[in-house]
């Protein structure tokens, strides 16, 4: 930025006072905590452990990040009664274009995904949600779901909700359904709901 | 408003009664004056005033004000005495009960061998109201933060955020809209934030005065709340070395706090002093009550230096001072989205108890705040002064939040503040009863975003002048003192930032004019009236019209607006002060409308985003209207008990839509007695005090607050004071225990009652030792 001080040039004589003029010109930052896209990716297994078919993805998206006038777009996640699912989360920063999964996998001591809404929660949920993460920690960046054989509803709501810097040994906090989750502190760096839909 | 005015009528002639009354008897009048320098105007403190008629005399006390009593109508002769100053002889017909005279004392000629010459002092010359902290009040509110010093006087507040930043309140107005002076230069940092504490070390302070009215045309826009003058004493003029230290520890927070004061001059130069100051400061997490708050340590390194030489018609100062802190902010005030915020508000404390420890995390500010000063003055003759002032400010201020990976070792926010200040004036001081200052005053500031944050800035780069003529002029006669003054003001405003990969810059000008009226009068000799009705305009800050973006701690999207236009508004305040043998009592009550107020309103709506849903504000302007009264006063039951009470009420009123705003201080009173132990003649302090602050819950509320306002609440502190002689030096120790029975409590003023209880049992440890 370049101004023009008319006053200013009275008190040329001072040193200091040219040293410290003008602001800087402006750098355009790129927001790097925002977290823009949220993609689940689901692969049907058998008993066994073999998968089964293709994998498929479903996504909650954000391009702004957090901005006003902006609101997240959220697909419908899809799955078929009484199957088993490996499902894997990947996040990502759009406007940094960064991927935010592996700083939470080395992070895995500070961060922790909680799977709750009608999906999961009550004994007429649609899905159970296991854990599946390597070393076996509660992290929830790789997990297994469930869907029952005869859903009582075939729609729920998925809320995934991410947490940071909380006491990961709290009494409760390794269910990946625990809907107190606020009680073992940190603060949340994700929190979505898709809509679920339990097909025949 | 009319009621008010009434009752000062009703006052006033009361008083007029009282005056008439006491004249029928004979031997009650008295002679009251005011001693002054002749060269500037302000007060001669322990001047000697001898009326040799009736062998009786009196000392000029920290204003310059003295007060002969009980003599009889008749001729007098007044023999005023002041080391290095002209002895002034008046003879003076007494023929009314009452007596007021203004003395101005001309220093002697340099030339005469052994005489003091006397280092200048900056009083405030105001006829608003003004109160001030020094002696022994100031003693026991070291280690305390600047707001919390000053909640000793009454009208003032804190708006704070946990226990380590404490804004000062000054009737309902802070941040941006009062001033406050680091040694007579504003302090520029970034004070428009709510959790920017004020970037200055109270213990470089020999004096702190608060101006409660308007003074935007001494002091510029921006002081339309009122002054807080933070003011080292003199520099001394000749060799007198004086070292001070001070070593206090408080139980809570297990703080440490160290500082040292070193002044001294030179017997080869005559008029040549220094003075060294430095202190520091470590603490660890906060206790309440029941559980540790954590994370909200912090430490903090000051350094100041002043060098100055004064000769008779010279004077010239220059002075350095570095304020550098780490502040700990309350880790579970950094919610991810609402839902986090409504779940601990529902709990009302952390979900966790908490440990002791000193380290401080993310999320914090690290924030220096550098000072460079110039001043200068010169008596062009005996009746004109010449000043000049530059200063020089660097503020620097990084805020950490928690963040993924390599992000939470870079800053959030991270600011960087350039402003000088020049002040050119000229002071007239005339043996007739006119004296004044006119002077111009220059504001240039950068303010830059360091790149690398990886947030997009809260606030953009910008570049500011403000350029103010001003003049004052002030009439004082016998009982009277009238004071005018006006300014004009021109401020530009150049600012830039990218906003996603957009560039956007604007260009302001404003413009104001601002004027005031003052007056005081001395009614009977122990009772004064003043009176100042002031103009006063703020431009809106760069946050208020640019901010965009996210604010943690409130879980809130707060968004500028562009399109604000500048404040405008007036004070009128008025104090009633009684200075009786064992009474001292000051009444104080303003009003204060406001045009285009500008304040941060919840708009109602909600932002969803990934991270889940946020509260949105905006800003706002509204007309206001502030009023209140604050009330001060002190009883002597006997030479060794006295009470004291203080007490403020403040009202906020949105006038447009017949709503309150938020964070406007409740109703409060303090009130406590306390005990001389000392013997009658031993001027060694031992004084008990035991006190009682009682705040009451804030039921004017706005209709929207993320939380209702807390309940009211009582404390009580014991305060133990005692002064110890070692040969020529002097130790002053002190024991304090604040919230004595330990009480769970919230303050409406503290943004974090939503998260957390406030402090504690706190035990204070204060040793003072002079040399």
């Amino acid at each position: 930025m370049k101004n023009k001080f008319h006053l200013l040039s009275l008190f040329a004589l001072l040193p200091l006072f040219f040293s410290s003029c003008n602001s800087e010109d402006p750098v355009p930052e790129n927001d790097g905590e925002v977290i823009t896209d949220l993609t689940l990716t689901f692969q049907e297994i058998d008993i066994s452990g073999n998968s089964v078919g293709e994998p498929f993805s479903f996504k909650a998206s954000d391009a702004e990040g957090i901005e006003l006038n902006a609101t997240p777009e959220v697909d419908i996640v899809e799955l078929q009664r009484g199957k088993t699912y490996q499902m894997k989360i990947s996040v990502s920063n759009s406007i940094a274009g960064e991927e935010i999964t592996p700083e939470i996998s080395t992070e895995s001591d500070k961060h922790q995904f909680y799977f709750l809404g009608s999906a999961f929660l009550g004994i007429d949920a649609p899905a159970k949600y296991q854990y599946n993460d390597e070393g076996g920690i509660n992290l929830g960046l790789e997990g297994i779901v469930i869907t029952v054989p005869n859903p009582k509803a075939n729609t729920a709501q998925l809320q995934i909700v991410l947490r940071h810097n909380h006491n990961k040994s709290y009494p409760g906090a390794s269910d990946p359904n625990f809907e107190k989750y606020v009680n073992a502190g940190g603060s949340s760096d994700l929190d979505i709901t898709f809509p679920f839909a339990i097909n025949p | 408003m009319n009621i008010k005015i009434l009752s000062y009528f009703i006052c006033l002639s009361i008083l007029n009664g009282v005056i008439v009354s006491a004249q029928a008897q004979d031997c009650s009048s008295s002679i009251r004056g005011k001693i002054i320098h002749l060269e500037n105007n302000e007060p001669i403190e322990a001047a000697y005033i001898w009326v040799s008629e009736v062998n009786d005399g009196a000392v000029s006390d920290q204003n310059g004000n003295f007060i002969i009593k009980n003599l009889c109508l008749g001729k007098y002769t007044l023999s005023i005495q002041f080391l290095g100053h002209k002895t002034i002889n008046d003879t003076i017909n007494l023929t009314s009960i009452i007596f007021n005279k203004t003395y101005r004392m001309e220093e002697e000629s340099m030339n005469l061998v052994g005489i003091e010459v006397h280092g200048h002092r900056d009083a405030v010359q105001t006829t608003s109201s003004v109160s001030a902290l020094y002696g022994e009040k100031l003693l026991e509110s070291r280690g305390e933060t600047l707001g919390e010093s000053l909640k000793r006087i009454s009208g003032i507040s804190t708006y704070s955020t946990g226990n380590s930043i404490a804004k000062p309140v000054i009737h309902g107005m802070h941040s941006n809209r009062i001033m406050i002076m680091n040694n007579g230069i504003r302090l520029e940092g970034q004070q428009w934030g709510a959790e920017h504490s004020p970037e200055i070390d109270p213990f470089l302070a020999d004096e702190i005065t608060v101006v409660k009215g308007a003074e935007t045309v001494r002091y510029g826009p921006e002081a339309m709340g009122g002054v807080i003058l933070v003011t080292p004493a003199p520099l001394p003029t000749k060799k007198d070395p004086k070292t001070e230290f001070y070593l206090l520890g408080a139980s809570n927070g297990r703080q440490g706090n160290l500082a040292f004061k070193h002044t001294d001059g030179f017997n080869k130069i005559k008029g040549l002093g220094y003075r060294l100051q430095g202190s520091a400061k470590r603490s660890g997490n906060i206790k309440s009550p029941d559980y540790y708050q954590m994370n909200t340590g912090l430490s903090e390194l000051n350094f100041s230096g002043a060098v100055g030489y004064s000769s008779k018609k010279l004077g010239i100062e220059g002075y350095y001072s570095l304020f550098s802190t780490t502040l700990g902010i309350l880790a579970d005030s950094h919610t991810g989205n609402l839902s986090d915020l409504e779940n601990i508000i529902a709990n009302g404390r952390p979900f966790t108890d908490g440990s002791f420890r000193y380290q401080i995390d993310n999320p914090k500010q690290k924030v220096t705040h550098q000072l460079a000063k110039l001043k200068s003055h010169y008596h062009l003759s005996e009746n004109w002064k010449l000043n000049f002032q530059y200063g020089f400010q660097v503020n620097n201020r990084q805020e950490f939040d928690k963040r993924r990976g390599e992000l939470n070792d870079k800053p959030s926010l991270d600011l960087q503040l350039y402003t000088n200040t020049l002040d050119i004036y000229v002071n007239h001081t005339h043996k007739n009863e006119f004296s004044g200052t006119w002077g111009i005053n220059f504001i240039q500031q950068a303010n830059s975003n360091i790149p690398g944050t990886g947030v997009t800035p809260l606030i953009p780069n910008y570049d500011l002048t403000n350029t103010g003529f001003y003049a004052m002029e002030k009439y004082s006669k016998g009982p009277v003192e009238l004071e005018a003054g006006a300014r004009f003001d021109i401020r530009n405003v150049q600012t830039a930032r990218y906003i996603n990969s957009k560039l956007q810059t604007a260009n302001l000008n404003y413009q104001n004019f601002s004027a005031f009226l003052g007056g005081l009068f001395h009614i009977i000799p122990d009772l004064t009236f003043n009176s100042n009705l002031g103009s006063a305009w703020r431009p809106p800050n760069v946050n208020e019209l640019f901010s965009q973006g996210l604010h943690h701690g409130a879980a809130a999207v707060e968004i500028g607006n562009s399109e604000l236009i500048a404040e405008k508004s007036l004070k009128w305040i008025n104090e009633l002060e009684y200075d009786g043998q064992k009474t001292h009592l000051e009444f104080t009550a303003y009003l204060n409308p406001i045009k285009d107020y500008i304040y941060l309103n919840a708009t109602g709506e909600t932002y969803v985003s990934l991270r889940g849903t946020f509260n949105v504000y905006e800003y706002l302007q509204a007309n206001a209207f502030f009023y209140g009264f604050d009330v001060s006063g002190s009883y002597d039951f006997t030479d060794k008990l006295q009470g004291y009470l203080r007490g403020s009420i403040v009202q906020a009123k949105n006038t447009e839509d017949d709503n309150y705003f938020p964070f406007i201080p409740s109703n409060r009173v303090e009130w406590g007695i306390s005990y001389d132990f000392s013997k009658v003649d031993d001027s060694r302090t031992n004084k008990l005090t035991v006190s009682n602050t009682l705040v009451s819950k804030q039921k004017r509320q706005p209709n929207f607050d993320i939380a209702p306002a807390p309940p009211g609440y009582a404390l009580f502190d014991v305060g133990y004071q005692k002064q110890y002689y070692i040969s020529k030096n002097k130790l002053n120790v002190g024991l304090q225990i604040q919230n004595l029975f330990n009480t769970s409590y919230k303050d409406y003023m503290n943004r974090f009652r939503y998260y957390t209880y406030d402090v504690g049992r706190n035990i204070n440890l204060k040793l003072n030792y002079l040399f």
